[in-house]
């Protein structure tokens, strides 16, 4: 007779929930870290901590402001302000720009969605492109084209993305004229709007692609001497049919972390593009803010973009692990 | 072999051209044909007289050029040795230590880790009229977390060795441990890392200037570009305000990040721009 | 009745820095439904020849000889009609299964695998033979078995999986590269069997690559003994274990647990550079003047094995 335990995986074992516990722990613990921040942020900053909530532009009558400063109520104790910010976050209230004369939620809202269809089209074509391009690359690493096209990926990925844009920008809309130089569409038609993304999209994504394919060719060119890779030809695949069937999935792992790493900065990258690009999203809200030191937006700003990156490394987290069966098993 | 060689001159190349950034900050009234505060025509195409020639207040845009590589590596190197700093203290730490001490550190570390650096750097420069010292401080403040990942583990690997065991087993002080022992032992990991930081450190500062939130006494690279996009150099196609300064840029992290990739070359690990 | 496998004169030498002699001379010949066992200490150079005949060396490896399968000279023919006979007509079983199996992957798609490279069937198709080849292996049922990960199996598991992956195309040559290495007895014991199991038909030749005399004694029909890159003795099972001829095959004997334990002294010639005349020369008790001459030939003995030794004619 056969002696074999039961092969059969369970439900989640002790181990497995603990992990899963940790795990869930340290985004909350973010999540209250960002909240933290932003509520002590205009508290701690030198000069009049009501001017700090309100916006330096902010134009108001002394009466109006002698108002806001009762309303906001800073000579309570900080704990009960704290309790009042977060009841005022969940009920969706982000507080009220004085220089744009509108509750900061809805002005965020409005422009957010540009800016998430520019940025997220452009960070999933940047991983796609990013993973085959670095595993080709990876696979013949010593051929000349794989060492330009590397080249090339550092040096996209060590210019600033603003550059990379005003060079797009001044070439393919100014020069050539083939694109349009500003705003996200002249009729709120899909063409126009993809007439008008192509350039700012293909920017990022280009930004993007070079972090992943750099990433992904070293990921590659490690597996390529697993053992499995070897025993994987043994069995008669052939050529790049080895690094397809096998060697992609396992190598993409580091490249979807780095992803979610990342998203933070890509994201913040997108900001810059859309104020090259002129684009009606986020990143002029927040150029425009900035110059107007309009600080409730900016913390409002904050707060929803440090939001996005927590949830887009806890998509990638569970991606990973749907993907690696031994980081479900704890064996790593 | 060839990998070796393209490497070594990649890295020689490298070299050379970071040592050519250095010069431009070290000495710049010895290069530049101008001083930072002489002023002629504005708007000038490039003439004889101004090679590349002048912003919108008349500033000749070489020698701006040339005066700016002092912000940019002085910001860069100045908070990636800060971020060092930090790392090497919270990693050696948590893995000299281990236990509680550990789990506490790493978790401080994962969720700093996550938090938005572009974002709450924005904010922070907003509040606090920075110059550069408060630049370096931020940057240098938020970019510590993967170096102290890399010193831990390597130092979870290294207190495991012989002599150090045995340096522990004769009850030395565990700080004296850490210096002599375990520091020069995880260098090699840590200084790839550090020009890593460096490179990040400059392109962060080339961002935020751009945004006019560097330091506004000095023109530095960013602050450059910021201005002909600004100042209606880029509508008018003056290429030559925009161009050279982004390509200093470029250029100045790719020869600090490529002599960090070579570093770590050795050690066979993926490796990024952060 | 014609070879399976022929191997004549094979050599390989790896060019790094220095030139590495890792194979020398080899040749030997292996039977349809034979089972030959290549016995000898770590770096002997059969490893090397077990990748030599799949065609998995690496490239700064050169190999001269032939290495006739089924007819054709291996050497000859191109890296695409290499692959074309990898995993159908010739399989390979590495050692350390847990890390030849892909850690992300199923077991299932694994051992179905070959069946969809070679297209001898579709995908339904190549899963119900890898269900039919796991209950053949007594992996019943294979619904237990099929949907899991390598992480989430045993080491000796993983290595019946591994046969099963390489043995689904029922190949002709199979070639086991210590495939009971780090197994704990009883699951030696189930590698063993399934190997036996495996030639039982008639159909499979193996050709076993270990340094486990034991387990070479246990299912093998010929032993081959390496030393420093050359076969030294070739012999059959029982006249090899009842009385060895060569005086390194008499130390391998005499080193194992039930004979004392006795090691052999000094360690094997460096690969770079082999010494003059007979290779165990330094470490034998037998040498004479002659043995450090002159290098001795592979030759028949009288009872019909072969000996490379000047002691032992």
């Amino acid at each position: 007779m056969l002696s074999c335990r039961s092969w059969i995986p369970g439900p989640p074992g002790g181990e497995e929930i603990h992990r899963a516990g940790r795990k869930v722990l340290r985004y909350v613990l973010s999540v209250c870290a960002i909240i933290a921040i932003n509520f002590a942020l205009p508290r701690l900053m030198p000069g009049d901590p009501v001017m700090n909530l309100i916006g330096e532009d902010a134009m108001v009558t002394p009466a109006q402001l002698a108002e806001i400063r009762a309303k906001i109520g800073l000579d309570r104790p900080v704990t009960v302000q704290f309790v009042s910010c977060l009841g005022d976050l969940l009920c969706g209230d982000l507080g009220y720009s004085f220089h744009l004369h509108g509750p900061v939620a809805g002005i965020l809202w409005s422009r957010m969605s540009w800016t998430l269809l520019f940025a997220g089209t452009a960070i999933v074509l940047g991983a796609l492109i990013g993973i085959i391009a670095g595993a080709l690359s990876g696979w013949k690493p010593e051929t000349r084209r794989s060492r330009a096209v590397t080249c090339a990926a550092m040096a996209v990925s060590c210019t600033p993305p603003y550059f990379l844009a005003m060079l797009f920008l001044a070439f393919f809309a100014f020069r050539l004229g083939l694109f349009p130089a500003k705003g996200y569409y002249d009729v709120l038609t899909a063409g126009s709007v993809v007439h008008h993304l192509l350039l700012p999209v293909a920017v990022l994504t280009l930004f993007a692609a070079s972090r992943n394919l750099l990433v992904m060719r070293g990921s590659v060119v490690q597996e390529k001497n697993s053992h499995y890779a070897l025993y994987a030809r043994a069995k008669g695949l052939f050529g790049r049919q080895i690094l397809f069937r096998h060697l992609l999935r396992n190598a993409s792992l580091p490249v979807i972390t780095l992803v979610a790493l990342d998203f933070g900065f890509i994201f913040s990258g997108a900001l810059f593009i859309e104020i090259v690009f002129s684009l009606n999203g986020m990143g002029t809200l927040i150029y425009d803010a900035i110059l107007a030191r309009d600080y409730p937006l900016l913390q409002g700003a904050f707060l929803v973009i440090a939001l996005l990156v927590v949830t887009a490394n806890i998509i990638a987290d569970l991606l990973y692990g749907a993907l690696d069966p031994r980081v479900r098993e704890g064996g790593v | 072999m060839r990998a070796m060689d393209a490497l070594k001159s990649t890295n020689r190349g490298a070299m050379a051209l970071l040592a050519v950034f250095l010069c431009m900050a070290a000495f710049p009234s010895l290069i530049a044909p101008y001083g930072p505060s002489e002023r002629s025509m504005p708007y000038q195409a490039p003439g004889p007289e101004h090679i590349l020639g002048t912003t919108n207040m008349g500033n000749d845009i070489l020698s701006e050029l040339i005066y700016g590589a002092r912000i940019s590596l002085l910001v860069g190197f100045a908070s990636a040795l800060m971020a060092t700093g930090i790392g090497l203290a919270v990693g050696l730490t948590a893995g000299y230590f281990r236990g509680a001490l550990d789990e506490v550190l790493m978790a401080f570390t994962d969720v700093v880790l996550i938090i938005p650096k572009i974002p709450l750097i924005i904010i922070l420069a907003a509040f606090l009229r920075p110059g550069v010292g408060i630049l370096i401080l931020v940057l240098g403040a938020l970019s510590w977390e993967s170096i102290a990942r890399v010193v831990r583990s390597k130092t979870l690997q290294v207190r495991e060795t012989g002599f150090v065991m045995s340096a522990r087993c004769m009850g030395f002080p565990p700080l004296r441990i850490m210096a002599s022992d375990i520091v020069p032992n995880i260098v090699h990991v840590v200084l790839p890392k550090f020009m890593l930081a460096t490179a990040a450190a400059m392109i962060s500062e080339a961002s935020l200037s751009f945004l006019g939130l560097g330091d506004p006494s000095m023109e530095s690279w960013g602050a450059m570009v910021s201005s002909a996009f600004t100042k209606g150099g880029f509508i008018r196609e003056m290429w030559w305000w925009y161009l050279p300064p982004g390509i200093c840029i470029t250029l100045c992290v790719l020869s600090v990040a490529a002599i960090g990739f070579a570093f770590e070359a050795g050690e066979g690990t993926t490796v990024r721009v952060e | 009745m014609n070879p399976v496998l022929e191997i004549d004169a094979l050599s390989v030498t790896f060019c790094g820095k220095q030139a590495v002699h890792a194979v020398d001379r080899v040749s030997f010949s292996l039977g349809g439904g034979e089972v030959l066992a290549l016995v000898g200490e770590t770096g002997c150079g059969k490893s090397v020849i077990a990748h030599a005949v799949m065609g998995l060396l690496p490239g700064e490896a050169q190999v001269s000889g032939r290495i006739v399968f089924k007819g054709r000279d291996l050497l000859a023919l191109s890296e695409r009609e290499r692959s074309a006979m990898r995993g159908k007509d010739c399989a390979i079983v590495f050692q350390d299964p847990s890390r030849a199996l892909n850690p992300v992957h199923r077991i299932g798609r694994q051992i179905a695998e070959p069946v969809l490279i070679h297209g001898a069937g579709s995908r339904e198709e190549a899963h119900r033979r890898a269900a039919a080849l796991l209950e053949r292996m007594g992996l019943s049922p294979p619904g237990n078995y099929l949907p899991l990960y390598p992480c989430q199996s045993s080491g000796g598991m993983n290595q019946r999986f591994l046969i099963a992956a390489s043995t689904i195309l029922d190949p002709s040559l199979v070639i086991a590269d210590e495939p009971t290495k780090g197994l704990d007895p009883g699951r030696v014991h189930e590698v063993e069997d399934e190997l036996v199991r495996l030639t039982g038909g008639g159909r499979t030749a193996l050709l076993l690559i270990t340094h486990d005399l034991a387990v070479a004694r246990r299912i093998a029909d010929r032993i081959a003994v390496m030393y420093a890159g050359e076969i030294v003795e070739l012999a059959e099972n029982d006249a090899f274990f009842d009385r060895p001829s060569h005086p390194y095959s008499r130390g391998l004997l005499q080193s194992l647990p039930e004979h004392g334990f006795v090691p052999i002294p000094g360690s094997s010639p460096s690969p770079v550079s082999p010494p003059p005349g007979c290779r165990f020369q330094a470490r034998c008790r037998d040498g004479k003047a002659v043995c450090g001459g002159q290098h001795p030939d592979l030759v028949s003995a009288a009872d019909g094995r072969m000996v490379r030794c000047w002691q032992c004619r």
